[in-house]
Protein backbone atom coordinates (compact mmCIF):
# COMPACT_ATOMS: atom_id res chain seq x y z
CA UNK A 1 0.00 0.00 0.00
CA UNK A 2 2.94 2.31 0.70
CA UNK A 3 4.18 1.74 -2.84
CA UNK A 4 0.72 2.58 -4.17
CA UNK A 5 0.58 5.83 -2.17
CA UNK A 6 4.12 6.77 -3.14
CA UNK A 7 3.28 6.19 -6.80
CA UNK A 8 0.18 8.38 -6.51
CA UNK A 9 2.14 11.18 -4.83
CA UNK A 10 4.88 11.01 -7.44
CA UNK A 11 2.36 11.23 -10.29
CA UNK A 12 0.59 14.25 -8.76
CA UNK A 13 3.96 16.01 -8.50
CA UNK A 14 4.74 15.21 -12.12
CA UNK A 15 1.34 16.44 -13.29
CA UNK A 16 1.74 19.70 -11.40
CA UNK A 17 4.95 20.43 -13.30
CA UNK A 18 3.70 20.45 -16.88
CA UNK A 19 0.79 22.24 -18.56
CA UNK A 20 0.44 19.35 -21.03
CA UNK A 21 -0.92 17.17 -18.25
CA UNK A 22 -3.72 19.65 -17.63
CA UNK A 23 -4.76 19.72 -21.28
CA UNK A 24 -7.93 17.72 -20.84
CA UNK A 25 -9.16 20.13 -18.17
CA UNK A 26 -8.74 22.95 -20.66
CA UNK A 27 -10.65 21.20 -23.44
CA UNK A 28 -13.46 19.69 -21.31
CA UNK A 29 -15.30 23.06 -20.97
CA UNK A 30 -15.07 23.57 -24.73
CA UNK A 31 -16.51 20.11 -25.37
CA UNK A 32 -19.32 20.86 -22.92
CA UNK A 33 -20.05 24.17 -24.61
CA UNK A 34 -20.08 22.63 -28.10
CA UNK A 35 -22.40 19.80 -27.06
CA UNK A 36 -24.74 22.16 -25.22
CA UNK A 37 -24.86 24.52 -28.21
CA UNK A 38 -25.74 21.68 -30.59
CA UNK A 39 -28.52 20.45 -28.33
CA UNK A 40 -29.92 23.93 -27.72
CA UNK A 41 -29.80 24.84 -31.41
CA UNK A 42 -31.55 21.54 -32.14
CA UNK A 43 -34.27 22.26 -29.58
CA UNK A 44 -33.26 19.34 -27.36
CA UNK A 45 -32.27 21.01 -24.09
CA UNK A 46 -33.93 18.08 -22.36
CA UNK A 47 -30.74 16.17 -23.23
CA UNK A 48 -28.41 18.66 -21.53
CA UNK A 49 -27.33 16.00 -19.03
CA UNK A 50 -25.82 14.08 -21.97
CA UNK A 51 -23.73 17.13 -22.84
CA UNK A 52 -22.40 17.40 -19.29
CA UNK A 53 -21.54 13.73 -18.83
CA UNK A 54 -19.86 13.13 -22.18
CA UNK A 55 -16.91 15.53 -21.61
CA UNK A 56 -16.21 13.86 -18.25
CA UNK A 57 -15.95 10.43 -19.88
CA UNK A 58 -13.88 11.91 -22.71
CA UNK A 59 -11.57 13.51 -20.16
CA UNK A 60 -11.12 10.25 -18.23
CA UNK A 61 -10.47 8.25 -21.39
CA UNK A 62 -8.07 10.84 -22.82
CA UNK A 63 -6.12 10.90 -19.58
CA UNK A 64 -5.90 7.09 -19.57
CA UNK A 65 -4.67 7.24 -23.14
CA UNK A 66 -2.14 10.03 -22.84
CA UNK A 67 -0.95 10.40 -19.25
CA UNK A 68 -1.47 6.89 -17.87
CA UNK A 69 -0.57 5.31 -21.18
CA UNK A 70 2.85 6.93 -21.04
CA UNK A 71 3.73 6.18 -17.41
CA UNK A 72 6.11 3.29 -18.13
CA UNK A 73 7.40 4.66 -21.41
CA UNK A 74 8.28 8.01 -19.85
CA UNK A 75 10.12 6.21 -17.04
CA UNK A 76 12.13 4.48 -19.72
CA UNK A 77 12.92 7.83 -21.35
CA UNK A 78 13.98 9.43 -18.09
CA UNK A 79 16.07 6.39 -17.11
CA UNK A 80 14.05 5.78 -13.94
CA UNK A 81 12.66 2.42 -14.96
CA UNK A 82 15.81 0.54 -13.91
CA UNK A 83 15.77 1.77 -10.29
CA UNK A 84 11.99 1.24 -10.29
CA UNK A 85 12.45 -2.41 -11.20
CA UNK A 86 15.40 -2.81 -8.86
CA UNK A 87 13.57 -1.32 -5.85
CA UNK A 88 12.03 -3.71 -3.29
CA UNK A 89 8.52 -2.25 -3.74
CA UNK A 90 6.49 -4.14 -6.36
CA UNK A 91 6.52 -2.12 -9.57
CA UNK A 92 2.89 -2.87 -10.40
CA UNK A 93 1.73 -1.19 -7.20
CA UNK A 94 3.74 1.92 -7.95
CA UNK A 95 2.38 2.02 -11.51
CA UNK A 96 -1.18 1.36 -10.32
CA UNK A 97 -0.81 4.15 -7.75
CA UNK A 98 0.37 6.55 -10.41
CA UNK A 99 -2.42 5.67 -12.80
CA UNK A 100 -5.06 5.78 -10.05
CA UNK A 101 -3.94 9.31 -9.18
CA UNK A 102 -4.49 10.34 -12.80
CA UNK A 103 -7.94 8.75 -12.90
CA UNK A 104 -9.05 10.24 -9.59
CA UNK A 105 -7.77 13.66 -10.61
CA UNK A 106 -10.03 13.36 -13.64
CA UNK A 107 -12.98 13.76 -11.27
CA UNK A 108 -12.20 17.48 -11.20
CA UNK A 109 -13.87 17.46 -14.59
CA UNK A 110 -17.24 16.86 -12.90
CA UNK A 111 -17.62 20.28 -11.21
CA UNK A 112 -15.93 21.87 -14.20
CA UNK A 113 -18.47 20.68 -16.78
CA UNK A 114 -21.35 21.27 -14.39
CA UNK A 115 -20.19 24.87 -13.95
CA UNK A 116 -20.05 25.40 -17.71
CA UNK A 117 -23.59 24.07 -18.03
CA UNK A 118 -24.73 26.38 -15.24
CA UNK A 119 -23.08 29.41 -16.86
CA UNK A 120 -24.64 28.41 -20.18
CA UNK A 121 -28.03 28.41 -18.49
CA UNK A 122 -28.64 24.68 -18.66
CA UNK A 123 -29.92 22.94 -15.59
CA UNK A 124 -28.75 19.42 -14.88
CA UNK A 125 -30.16 17.68 -11.83
CA UNK A 126 -29.05 14.48 -10.15
CA UNK A 127 -32.07 12.25 -9.55
CA UNK A 128 -30.25 9.13 -8.34
CA UNK A 129 -27.16 10.33 -6.43
CA UNK A 130 -26.23 6.90 -5.04
CA UNK A 131 -26.22 5.35 -8.51
CA UNK A 132 -24.21 8.29 -9.80
CA UNK A 133 -21.54 7.94 -7.09
CA UNK A 134 -21.32 4.15 -7.46
CA UNK A 135 -21.05 4.40 -11.26
CA UNK A 136 -18.40 7.09 -11.06
CA UNK A 137 -16.43 4.88 -8.65
CA UNK A 138 -16.69 1.84 -10.93
CA UNK A 139 -15.76 4.00 -13.93
CA UNK A 140 -12.64 5.26 -12.17
CA UNK A 141 -11.58 1.66 -11.48
CA UNK A 142 -12.19 0.68 -15.11
CA UNK A 143 -10.32 3.75 -16.35
CA UNK A 144 -7.37 2.87 -14.14
CA UNK A 145 -7.35 -0.69 -15.45
CA UNK A 146 -7.47 0.59 -19.04
CA UNK A 147 -4.61 2.97 -18.29
CA UNK A 148 -2.49 0.10 -16.99
CA UNK A 149 -3.20 -2.00 -20.07
CA UNK A 150 -2.38 0.89 -22.39
CA UNK A 151 0.82 1.76 -20.56
CA UNK A 152 2.12 -1.77 -21.07
CA UNK A 153 0.84 -2.05 -24.65
CA UNK A 154 2.62 1.16 -25.66
CA UNK A 155 5.89 -0.24 -24.31
CA UNK A 156 5.40 -3.79 -25.59
CA UNK A 157 5.02 -2.76 -29.22
CA UNK A 158 6.28 0.47 -30.70
CA UNK A 159 3.58 0.27 -33.37
CA UNK A 160 0.90 0.47 -30.65
CA UNK A 161 2.26 3.89 -29.75
CA UNK A 162 1.63 5.04 -33.32
CA UNK A 163 -2.04 4.36 -32.78
CA UNK A 164 -2.19 6.06 -29.38
CA UNK A 165 -3.77 9.20 -30.76
CA UNK A 166 -6.18 7.15 -32.83
CA UNK A 167 -7.83 5.41 -29.90
CA UNK A 168 -9.92 8.42 -28.90
CA UNK A 169 -12.94 9.03 -31.13
CA UNK A 170 -13.49 5.40 -32.16
CA UNK A 171 -13.97 4.65 -28.46
CA UNK A 172 -16.21 7.68 -27.92
CA UNK A 173 -18.49 6.30 -30.63
CA UNK A 174 -18.27 2.68 -29.49
CA UNK A 175 -18.57 3.70 -25.84
CA UNK A 176 -21.69 5.77 -26.51
CA UNK A 177 -20.26 8.59 -24.43
CA UNK A 178 -22.69 11.10 -25.93
CA UNK A 179 -24.96 9.22 -28.31
CA UNK A 180 -26.33 6.06 -26.65
CA UNK A 181 -25.23 2.75 -28.09
CA UNK A 182 -28.87 1.94 -28.88
CA UNK A 183 -28.71 4.54 -31.68
CA UNK A 184 -25.70 2.88 -33.31
CA UNK A 185 -26.15 0.32 -36.10
CA UNK A 186 -27.09 -3.16 -34.87
CA UNK A 187 -23.81 -4.72 -35.94
CA UNK A 188 -21.81 -2.25 -33.81
CA UNK A 189 -23.74 -2.81 -30.60
CA UNK A 190 -22.19 -6.16 -29.52
CA UNK A 191 -18.76 -4.57 -29.98
CA UNK A 192 -19.80 -1.61 -27.83
CA UNK A 193 -20.80 -3.88 -25.00
CA UNK A 194 -17.23 -4.99 -24.37
CA UNK A 195 -16.19 -1.34 -23.92
CA UNK A 196 -16.79 -0.33 -20.30
CA UNK A 197 -17.58 3.24 -21.37
CA UNK A 198 -20.86 2.09 -22.91
CA UNK A 199 -22.09 0.66 -19.57
CA UNK A 200 -20.80 3.66 -17.62
CA UNK A 201 -22.33 6.21 -19.99
CA UNK A 202 -25.76 4.53 -19.96
CA UNK A 203 -25.84 4.24 -16.19
CA UNK A 204 -24.56 7.78 -15.62
CA UNK A 205 -27.21 9.20 -17.96
CA UNK A 206 -29.91 7.17 -16.21
CA UNK A 207 -28.79 8.54 -12.83
CA UNK A 208 -29.64 12.06 -14.04
CA UNK A 209 -33.11 11.14 -15.28
CA UNK A 210 -36.16 11.11 -12.98
CA UNK A 211 -37.33 7.66 -14.18
CA UNK A 212 -36.45 4.70 -11.98
CA UNK A 213 -33.40 2.76 -13.08
CA UNK A 214 -33.56 -0.91 -13.89
CA UNK A 215 -30.87 -3.52 -13.22
CA UNK A 216 -28.48 -1.18 -11.43
CA UNK A 217 -26.50 -3.95 -9.71
CA UNK A 218 -25.97 -6.16 -12.77
CA UNK A 219 -24.90 -3.15 -14.81
CA UNK A 220 -22.45 -2.04 -12.14
CA UNK A 221 -21.13 -5.59 -11.92
CA UNK A 222 -20.48 -5.62 -15.67
CA UNK A 223 -18.36 -2.44 -15.35
CA UNK A 224 -16.44 -3.97 -12.46
CA UNK A 225 -15.98 -7.26 -14.32
CA UNK A 226 -14.63 -5.46 -17.37
CA UNK A 227 -12.36 -3.45 -15.06
CA UNK A 228 -11.13 -6.62 -13.33
CA UNK A 229 -10.51 -8.41 -16.60
CA UNK A 230 -8.66 -5.43 -18.08
CA UNK A 231 -6.58 -5.05 -14.93
CA UNK A 232 -5.65 -8.76 -14.94
CA UNK A 233 -4.53 -8.54 -18.57
CA UNK A 234 -2.69 -5.28 -17.86
CA UNK A 235 -0.89 -6.73 -14.85
CA UNK A 236 0.13 -9.82 -16.82
CA UNK A 237 1.32 -7.65 -19.71
CA UNK A 238 3.37 -5.55 -17.28
CA UNK A 239 5.11 -8.67 -15.96
CA UNK A 240 5.72 -9.85 -19.51
CA UNK A 241 7.10 -6.48 -20.64
CA UNK A 242 9.43 -6.18 -17.65
CA UNK A 243 10.62 -9.82 -17.88
CA UNK A 244 11.30 -9.44 -21.58
CA UNK A 245 13.18 -6.17 -21.08
CA UNK A 246 15.28 -7.78 -18.32
CA UNK A 247 16.13 -10.85 -20.36
CA UNK A 248 17.02 -8.86 -23.48
CA UNK A 249 18.87 -6.15 -21.57
CA UNK A 250 16.63 -3.38 -22.94
CA UNK A 251 15.16 -1.99 -19.71
CA UNK A 252 16.88 1.34 -20.18
CA UNK A 253 16.36 1.71 -23.90
CA UNK A 254 14.84 5.08 -24.73
CA UNK B 1 15.16 37.93 -58.72
CA UNK B 2 18.04 35.96 -57.26
CA UNK B 3 16.97 36.69 -53.67
CA UNK B 4 13.43 35.61 -54.56
CA UNK B 5 14.77 32.35 -55.99
CA UNK B 6 16.93 31.84 -52.91
CA UNK B 7 13.88 32.41 -50.74
CA UNK B 8 11.85 29.93 -52.77
CA UNK B 9 14.64 27.36 -52.44
CA UNK B 10 14.77 27.84 -48.67
CA UNK B 11 10.99 27.56 -48.49
CA UNK B 12 11.19 24.30 -50.44
CA UNK B 13 13.75 22.84 -48.05
CA UNK B 14 11.81 24.05 -45.02
CA UNK B 15 8.78 22.23 -46.40
CA UNK B 16 10.85 19.10 -47.06
CA UNK B 17 12.08 19.22 -43.50
CA UNK B 18 8.46 19.34 -42.35
CA UNK B 19 7.55 16.37 -44.51
CA UNK B 20 10.48 14.44 -43.01
CA UNK B 21 9.05 15.15 -39.56
CA UNK B 22 5.70 13.87 -40.78
CA UNK B 23 7.27 10.72 -42.22
CA UNK B 24 8.65 9.84 -38.79
CA UNK B 25 5.11 9.99 -37.40
CA UNK B 26 3.19 8.07 -40.04
CA UNK B 27 3.65 5.51 -42.75
CA UNK B 28 0.89 5.25 -45.34
CA UNK B 29 -0.41 2.18 -43.50
CA UNK B 30 -0.45 3.79 -40.05
CA UNK B 31 -2.00 6.95 -41.51
CA UNK B 32 -4.84 5.02 -43.12
CA UNK B 33 -5.46 2.49 -40.34
CA UNK B 34 -4.69 4.84 -37.46
CA UNK B 35 -5.15 8.50 -38.20
CA UNK B 36 -7.71 8.33 -40.99
CA UNK B 37 -9.94 5.91 -39.07
CA UNK B 38 -9.70 8.26 -36.12
CA UNK B 39 -10.84 11.29 -38.11
CA UNK B 40 -13.67 9.29 -39.68
CA UNK B 41 -14.75 8.35 -36.16
CA UNK B 42 -14.46 12.01 -35.10
CA UNK B 43 -16.84 13.20 -37.82
CA UNK B 44 -19.16 10.26 -37.15
CA UNK B 45 -19.18 11.05 -33.44
CA UNK B 46 -20.41 14.60 -34.02
CA UNK B 47 -22.75 13.69 -36.88
CA UNK B 48 -24.48 11.14 -34.66
CA UNK B 49 -25.56 14.00 -32.38
CA UNK B 50 -27.84 14.97 -35.27
CA UNK B 51 -29.28 11.47 -35.04
CA UNK B 52 -29.72 11.93 -31.28
CA UNK B 53 -31.54 15.21 -31.86
CA UNK B 54 -33.71 13.46 -34.43
CA UNK B 55 -33.00 15.82 -37.32
CA UNK B 56 -31.45 14.75 -40.61
CA UNK B 57 -30.86 18.38 -41.58
CA UNK B 58 -28.87 18.93 -38.35
CA UNK B 59 -26.98 15.71 -38.91
CA UNK B 60 -25.93 16.87 -42.39
CA UNK B 61 -25.04 20.35 -41.11
CA UNK B 62 -22.79 18.89 -38.40
CA UNK B 63 -21.32 16.31 -40.76
CA UNK B 64 -20.22 18.92 -43.31
CA UNK B 65 -18.91 21.25 -40.59
CA UNK B 66 -16.84 18.60 -38.88
CA UNK B 67 -15.47 17.10 -42.09
CA UNK B 68 -14.20 20.53 -43.21
CA UNK B 69 -13.04 21.23 -39.66
CA UNK B 70 -10.45 18.45 -40.08
CA UNK B 71 -8.52 20.61 -42.55
CA UNK B 72 -8.41 23.41 -39.98
CA UNK B 73 -7.56 21.08 -37.12
CA UNK B 74 -4.53 19.68 -38.89
CA UNK B 75 -3.43 23.06 -40.25
CA UNK B 76 -3.33 24.24 -36.64
CA UNK B 77 -0.61 21.62 -36.20
CA UNK B 78 1.62 24.52 -37.25
CA UNK B 79 1.37 25.76 -33.65
CA UNK B 80 3.46 22.98 -32.08
CA UNK B 81 5.58 22.20 -35.13
CA UNK B 82 6.83 25.79 -35.37
CA UNK B 83 8.44 25.26 -31.98
CA UNK B 84 10.18 22.09 -33.16
CA UNK B 85 12.59 24.30 -35.08
CA UNK B 86 13.64 26.01 -31.88
CA UNK B 87 13.93 22.68 -30.11
CA UNK B 88 16.24 21.50 -32.89
CA UNK B 89 18.53 24.39 -31.94
CA UNK B 90 18.80 25.77 -35.48
CA UNK B 91 17.80 29.37 -34.73
CA UNK B 92 21.33 30.82 -34.46
CA UNK B 93 22.25 29.23 -37.80
CA UNK B 94 19.06 30.46 -39.44
CA UNK B 95 19.65 34.00 -38.24
CA UNK B 96 23.25 33.92 -39.45
CA UNK B 97 22.13 32.69 -42.89
CA UNK B 98 21.53 35.10 -45.78
CA UNK B 99 17.80 34.34 -46.13
CA UNK B 100 15.28 35.52 -43.55
CA UNK B 101 14.54 32.85 -40.92
CA UNK B 102 10.90 33.84 -41.26
CA UNK B 103 10.85 31.97 -44.59
CA UNK B 104 11.87 28.77 -42.81
CA UNK B 105 9.40 29.29 -39.99
CA UNK B 106 6.54 29.89 -42.44
CA UNK B 107 7.43 26.81 -44.47
CA UNK B 108 8.44 24.19 -41.94
CA UNK B 109 4.87 23.15 -41.05
CA UNK B 110 3.36 22.80 -44.53
CA UNK B 111 3.18 19.03 -44.08
CA UNK B 112 -0.09 19.59 -42.22
CA UNK B 113 -1.76 21.05 -45.31
CA UNK B 114 -1.90 17.97 -47.57
CA UNK B 115 -2.61 15.80 -44.56
CA UNK B 116 -5.51 18.02 -43.44
CA UNK B 117 -6.89 18.32 -46.95
CA UNK B 118 -6.71 14.53 -47.40
CA UNK B 119 -8.46 13.93 -44.05
CA UNK B 120 -11.19 16.48 -44.76
CA UNK B 121 -11.92 15.49 -48.36
CA UNK B 122 -11.70 11.78 -47.51
CA UNK B 123 -14.13 12.15 -44.61
CA UNK B 124 -16.47 14.35 -46.64
CA UNK B 125 -16.69 12.08 -49.68
CA UNK B 126 -16.80 8.83 -47.70
CA UNK B 127 -19.15 9.75 -44.89
CA UNK B 128 -21.39 12.14 -46.86
CA UNK B 129 -23.01 9.40 -48.97
CA UNK B 130 -23.08 7.04 -45.96
CA UNK B 131 -25.20 9.53 -44.02
CA UNK B 132 -27.38 10.35 -47.03
CA UNK B 133 -25.92 13.81 -47.73
CA UNK B 134 -26.94 15.14 -51.15
CA UNK B 135 -23.88 15.80 -53.27
CA UNK B 136 -24.83 17.67 -56.45
CA UNK B 137 -22.36 16.58 -59.13
CA UNK B 138 -20.23 18.23 -60.53
CA UNK B 139 -20.69 21.22 -58.17
CA UNK B 140 -19.65 19.10 -55.24
CA UNK B 141 -16.12 18.91 -56.67
CA UNK B 142 -15.73 22.60 -55.80
CA UNK B 143 -15.58 21.48 -52.19
CA UNK B 144 -12.01 20.25 -52.73
CA UNK B 145 -10.38 23.62 -53.64
CA UNK B 146 -12.48 25.27 -50.93
CA UNK B 147 -11.10 22.84 -48.36
CA UNK B 148 -7.59 23.72 -49.60
CA UNK B 149 -8.43 27.40 -49.08
CA UNK B 150 -9.68 26.71 -45.54
CA UNK B 151 -6.52 24.75 -44.75
CA UNK B 152 -4.33 27.57 -46.06
CA UNK B 153 -6.09 30.36 -44.20
CA UNK B 154 -6.06 28.34 -40.96
CA UNK B 155 -2.37 27.62 -41.49
CA UNK B 156 -1.71 31.35 -41.32
CA UNK B 157 -3.44 31.59 -37.95
CA UNK B 158 -1.52 28.48 -36.84
CA UNK B 159 1.85 30.00 -37.74
CA UNK B 160 0.88 33.25 -35.99
CA UNK B 161 0.09 31.32 -32.80
CA UNK B 162 3.24 29.28 -33.39
CA UNK B 163 5.24 32.53 -33.34
CA UNK B 164 3.60 33.44 -30.03
CA UNK B 165 4.28 30.08 -28.36
CA UNK B 166 7.96 30.28 -29.28
CA UNK B 167 8.14 32.34 -26.10
CA UNK B 168 6.37 29.67 -24.04
CA UNK B 169 7.24 26.41 -25.72
CA UNK B 170 5.81 24.18 -23.00
CA UNK B 171 2.37 25.57 -23.82
CA UNK B 172 2.50 24.53 -27.49
CA UNK B 173 0.18 21.51 -27.24
CA UNK B 174 -2.21 23.30 -24.93
CA UNK B 175 -2.48 26.26 -27.31
CA UNK B 176 -2.92 23.90 -30.26
CA UNK B 177 -5.80 22.03 -28.63
CA UNK B 178 -7.57 25.07 -27.28
CA UNK B 179 -7.23 27.00 -30.53
CA UNK B 180 -8.64 24.35 -32.85
CA UNK B 181 -11.45 23.59 -30.43
CA UNK B 182 -12.24 27.29 -30.26
CA UNK B 183 -12.56 27.30 -34.05
CA UNK B 184 -14.83 24.29 -33.71
CA UNK B 185 -16.96 26.16 -31.20
CA UNK B 186 -17.11 29.57 -32.88
CA UNK B 187 -16.93 29.19 -36.66
CA UNK B 188 -20.32 27.69 -37.44
CA UNK B 189 -19.09 24.11 -37.50
CA UNK B 190 -21.82 22.62 -35.33
CA UNK B 191 -24.45 25.35 -35.14
CA UNK B 192 -25.44 28.08 -37.62
CA UNK B 193 -23.69 31.42 -37.11
CA UNK B 194 -27.01 33.08 -36.23
CA UNK B 195 -27.00 31.05 -33.03
CA UNK B 196 -24.08 33.03 -31.59
CA UNK B 197 -24.41 36.26 -29.60
CA UNK B 198 -23.15 39.42 -31.36
CA UNK B 199 -19.60 39.58 -29.86
CA UNK B 200 -18.85 35.94 -30.83
CA UNK B 201 -20.39 36.46 -34.25
CA UNK B 202 -18.11 39.47 -34.87
CA UNK B 203 -15.05 37.54 -33.74
CA UNK B 204 -15.98 34.61 -36.00
CA UNK B 205 -15.76 36.96 -39.01
CA UNK B 206 -12.00 37.35 -38.56
CA UNK B 207 -11.31 33.69 -37.88
CA UNK B 208 -10.35 31.26 -40.62
CA UNK B 209 -12.84 28.51 -41.50
CA UNK B 210 -15.97 30.66 -40.96
CA UNK B 211 -16.32 32.01 -44.51
CA UNK B 212 -14.78 28.98 -46.23
CA UNK B 213 -17.28 26.72 -44.52
CA UNK B 214 -20.13 29.03 -45.54
CA UNK B 215 -18.87 28.85 -49.14
CA UNK B 216 -18.89 25.04 -48.97
CA UNK B 217 -22.38 25.00 -47.51
CA UNK B 218 -23.36 27.40 -50.32
CA UNK B 219 -21.99 25.01 -52.95
CA UNK B 220 -23.99 22.14 -51.49
CA UNK B 221 -27.18 24.21 -51.27
CA UNK B 222 -26.76 25.63 -54.79
CA UNK B 223 -26.39 29.19 -53.52
CA UNK B 224 -25.78 31.98 -56.10
CA UNK B 225 -22.21 32.06 -57.42
CA UNK B 226 -21.80 35.68 -56.27
CA UNK B 227 -22.42 34.66 -52.67
CA UNK B 228 -19.87 31.85 -52.89
CA UNK B 229 -17.28 34.12 -54.52
CA UNK B 230 -17.82 36.69 -51.76
CA UNK B 231 -17.21 34.06 -49.09
CA UNK B 232 -14.10 32.81 -50.90
CA UNK B 233 -12.78 36.37 -50.99
CA UNK B 234 -13.47 36.86 -47.29
CA UNK B 235 -11.77 33.58 -46.37
CA UNK B 236 -8.72 34.53 -48.45
CA UNK B 237 -8.73 37.99 -46.85
CA UNK B 238 -8.81 36.49 -43.36
CA UNK B 239 -5.91 34.21 -44.35
CA UNK B 240 -3.93 37.21 -45.67
CA UNK B 241 -4.60 39.10 -42.44
CA UNK B 242 -3.22 36.24 -40.31
CA UNK B 243 -0.25 35.86 -42.68
CA UNK B 244 0.71 39.49 -42.05
CA UNK B 245 0.22 38.99 -38.32
CA UNK B 246 2.42 35.86 -38.42
CA UNK B 247 5.20 37.67 -40.29
CA UNK B 248 5.11 40.53 -37.81
CA UNK B 249 5.08 38.17 -34.85
CA UNK B 250 8.06 36.17 -36.16
CA UNK B 251 10.03 39.33 -36.91
CA UNK B 252 9.32 40.73 -33.46
CA UNK B 253 10.21 37.48 -31.77
CA UNK B 254 13.51 37.09 -33.64
CA UNK B 255 14.51 40.67 -32.83
CA UNK B 256 13.70 40.10 -29.15
CA UNK B 257 15.71 36.86 -28.79
CA UNK B 258 18.69 38.40 -30.56
CA UNK B 259 18.54 41.37 -28.24
CA UNK B 260 18.21 39.45 -24.96
CA UNK B 261 20.58 36.62 -25.94
CA UNK B 262 18.06 33.82 -25.48
CA UNK B 263 18.27 32.66 -29.06
CA UNK B 264 20.01 29.41 -28.24
CA UNK B 265 17.62 28.36 -25.53
CA UNK B 266 15.61 25.37 -26.66
CA UNK B 267 13.14 24.64 -23.86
Amino acid sequence: MRAFRAGARLQLDIIGGSPDYLMEFATAPLFTLIFLMILRAGGREDLSSYAVLAPILILLWRQALTISGEVIDSDRWFGTLEPGIGAPAPLHWVVTGRISAVSIMGLLGVPETWLVAYLFGSEVSVHHPVVLVLTVGATILATTASGLLMSTAFVATRSARTFQNSLSYPFYVLGGVLVPVSLLPDWVQPLSRVVFLSWSADLLRDSLQPASIENVSPRLIVILLLAGLTYAVGRRSLSYVIDRARSTGTVGLA
Amino acid sequence: VSSFLAGARVLKYAGLSGFQDYATMFTLKSWLLGWFLRVLAQVTFFALIGELIGSTARLHFILVGNAVMLASMEAMGAVPSTTWERRAGTFPLLIAGPTSPVVVLMGRSVQWLPSGVASATGAFFLLGPLFGLEMPFPRVLLVVPLIVLVALSTYMLGTFLGALVLRAMEARNLVFNISFMTLMAMCGVNVPLEFYPEPILSLAQVLPLTHGLLAIRGVLESAPASEIVLRVGLEAGVGAFWLVMALLAFRRYLEAVRRDGSIEFAA
